[in-house]
């Protein structure tokens, strides 16, 4: 019997093995037969979005200023980023949006019901492999935080008609600032230079019903001489923090910034900024008097405190990726000017029954942090979940929560996007703040909505 | 000298044969895998195009183009990769920085995210990346046999069958086994294992051709192992040898990078 076997193996071939057919048999026999040709894709990116959104309001508790929120919004824009190579070192970049929308407290038709949002247009000369200059509008953003970037100084004032409340979402449709850049980048580090001169004097708040048709609006971002530095350097293996100085109205404002991975899943990150100011309240109150919004004389709705002091800004987080795909964000955001206990309970001392004109300039002073893109709350946390291919492919789902400490308040956002084909994909977003009427986002007009989004790619 | 000095000797001596090689058994296992390693990228820095199709039951049910610049870094002798996505057009223009740090920008919002490890090894960018590893760097071979297996066209290859083990914490892999033709060192065949042991892929290289002064594979076909529906086909075509400045390779350079 024993020489039946050594027969057999002789007559195989030395060392062979049966073969693998389950998994041969699972490669496709015609090897890029399906395929087109490699797209040769510069970067340039256009879309075309319809977005409808549905949106369900209550009546707070300090009485909100007409015009009242929008109940439904309709929004058809087509959104384009490109790039065009003038010469070998000089190229020329537009990014901007062209909207068409109506909602229920705009009148139809309108010179509002079409807009157009230059967001950069920018000319870029590299005279060699590692310096770069740029002019023009350009969007210069900084930081490394997910949720809130007090080094991100050029912010200000520039987000318009956010489709979503996630802070990675604001930043798509925010328009640039009018500025000279230098940069240099080197093994290890990078240097920049960026000059944004006063062009126009500070211009009232925008509402979503008095925004500009086509006026490039330069009145958000050039109000001010503004220069930004930063610098970055590899102090060790993973070690590379980024040092910012910002002046603007005659104030210098530092800031830093610095990741560093733990591990195969965790990210660590914090951002840091300070500078002289006064509290958010005070800024906000002079801002609307410097504007005519609010009348030279009128007497503070709030204690304000006019005294300016050093004053911290700081997100420090980590991210965390599992085994299947979901990426966590946990940020602790601290922003000293916000308003205190104190601020909170003269707000609403202030507002509740109050005649409309108090109960106006009360809103006004949130209507300001929010267009100067900065938290309310001195303490909130920020949690966010992105979850790739979740549950079957392609689908995307996003949510985040952002909590204001002090009152256990919150704004949720979830979003689901399903990319139907290489070209179409649809989304839904769904938002709410929770919390009790007397609390930071349980006191908003908007208690909710919902977003039904379809884009077409080109 | 006693007799047993004279078996004390013998002793050390076998030992000594014996260590020597072993040694000599695992350079050569790891010569193989450093040859392989040449045969699936060159030397000199270089870029690629890649392309990704996913095949559901047989079926292509999606394509994904991305722009590879590779460059091998000295110190650490893996490839750091900037992964630029071409197609489809909802991604076109975000990039990856796959290098010491690792870094995810996209031009809509300007915004750059650290991203960690594990988020290296998900998505399409991360088939680009883990196909450029020097597998000889990552980890420690031996020879388990010599096989002639069935490769992608069922052609019969004469190979070594090898057994790589994790070496640096950065290896994407706990365990690799690995088919190498005898003499081309054409990379054939892989399995790549969990850390529990699992079979989590399987992947075929094919259709060599002379590109970047060598013979390339053109193509790697993924199976995956855990769900048998799930094939993914890589193409690299459009290979060209490339100056990469290695200030490419730092975050704030991402705004600036221009597709050639």
């Amino acid at each position: 019997m024993r020489g039946l076997w050594f027969a057999a193996l002789a007559i195989l071939p030395f060392g062979a093995q049966a073969a693998d057919d389950s998994d041969l048999d699972r490669i496709p026999q015609a090897p890029g037969e399906e395929q087109q040709q490699p797209a040769s894709g510069n970067g340039d990116k256009l879309f075309l979005q319809n977005d409808f959104e549905l949106d369900s309001v209550r009546t707070p508790i300090v009485a909100f200023p007409p015009p009242a929120p929008a109940r439904w919004e309709e929004r058809l824009f087509f959104d384009a980023r490109v790039a065009w190579q003038l010469d070998r070192d000089t190229s020329l970049v537009y990014s901007g949006r062209f909207n068409l929308r109506a909602e229920d407290r705009l009148p139809f038709p309108d010179h509002e019901n079409i807009r157009h949002d230059l967001r950069e247009a920018y000319l870029d000369w590299q005279p060699d492999a590692d310096t770069f200059f740029e002019v023009g509008r350009i969007n210069l953003k900084s930081g490394v935080a997910l949720g809130f970037n007090p080094t991100d100084f050029f912010k200000t004032r520039a987000v318009v008609e956010p489709l979503s409340a996630d802070p990675s979402v604001l930043r798509e449709d925010r328009l640039g600032t009018l500025l000279f850049m230098g940069q240099r980048v080197w093994e290890g580090g990078a240097l920049t230079l960026a000059i944004a001169p006063k062009l126009y004097e500070p211009s009232p708040v925008y509402r979503n019903t008095n925004l500009p048709g086509f006026d490039p609006m330069f009145d958000r971002t050039n109000a001010a001489d503004r220069v930004l530095a930063k610098v970055s350097f590899t102090l060790a293996d993973d070690l590379a923090p980024e040092l910012v100085t910002y002046y603007e109205g005659g104030r210098w404002h530092f800031g830093a910034n610095l990741t560093r991975a733990v591990g195969q899943a965790t990210v660590l990150y914090a951002e840091w900024a300070g500078g002289d100011r006064a509290s958010l309240a005070f800024e906000a109150l002079a801002y609307g008097r410097e504007t005519g919004t609010i009348p030279f004389f009128a007497p503070p709705v709030i204690p304000a405190s006019s005294a300016r002091s050093f004053m911290n800004d700081l997100a420090i987080g980590a991210s965390y990726t599992t085994g299947n795909e979901i990426t966590f964000n946990l940020e602790y955001h601290y922003h000293e000017a916000g308003f205190s206990d104190a601020d909170w309970h003269n707000w609403f001392g202030a507002g509740i029954g109050a005649p409309p004109v108090i109960a106006a300039e009360l809103w006004y002073i949130r209507g300001y942090a929010a267009e100067q893109q900065e938290p309310l709350a001195q303490d909130t946390l920020f949690l966010r979940a992105d979850a790739q291919d979740a549950f079957v492919k392609d689908l995307e789902i996003t949510g985040f929560v952002n909590e204001d400490i002090r009152d256990g308040s919150a704004l949720v956002q979830a979003s689901a996007d399903y990319y139907i084909s290489r070209d179409w994909t649809v989304g839904v977003l769904a938002d709410a703040t929770l919390g009790g009427k007397h609390s930071d986002f349980g006191s908003l007009p908007g208690a909710a909505s919902v977003l039904v989004t379809v884009t077409r790619y080109f | 000298m006693s007799r047993f000095a004279n078996s004390l000797a013998v002793v050390i001596l076998a030992a000594v044969c014996a260590i020597a090689q072993q040694a000599c058994a695992e350079e050569s296992a790891q010569e193989i895998v450093a040859k392989a390693d040449t045969v699936r990228n060159p030397g000199q820095p270089f870029r690629n195009l890649t392309t990704l199709t996913d095949y559901r039951a047989g079926t292509a049910h999606d394509r994904s183009v991305l722009a590879v610049y590779s460059k091998l870094d000295p110190a650490t002798r893996q490839f750091k990769n900037l992964v630029r996505y071409v197609d489809p057009p909802r991604d076109a223009g975000k990039m990856a920085l796959l290098g010491d740090v690792l870094w995810f920008y996209d031009p809509a919002s300007k915004d750059s995210v650290r991203i960690s490890p594990q988020q290296r090894l998900t998505g399409n960018a991360a088939i680009g990346d883990v196909l450029t590893v020097n597998l000889a760097v990552d980890y420690t071979a031996t020879i388990d046999g010599e096989e002639t297996i069935e490769d992608a066209a069922r052609a019969q290859r004469p190979c070594w069958h090898l057994d790589l083990k994790a070496a640096t914490p950065s290896a994407t892999y706990n365990r690799v086994e690995y088919w190498v033709e005898k003499g081309s060192f054409d990379p054939i065949k892989m399995k790549f294992y969990s850390d529990s042991g699992r079979l989590l892929k399987i992947l075929y290289y094919r259709d060599f051709e002379q590109r970047l002064g060598g013979l390339r594979p053109q193509q790697a076909v993924i199976i995956d192992a855990v769900d048998s529906s799930a094939v993914t086909t890589v193409e690299f075509s459009d290979l060209q040898f490339r100056d990469i400045p290695d200030s490419w390779f730092q975050r704030d350079y991402l705004p600036h990078f221009k597709a050639d």
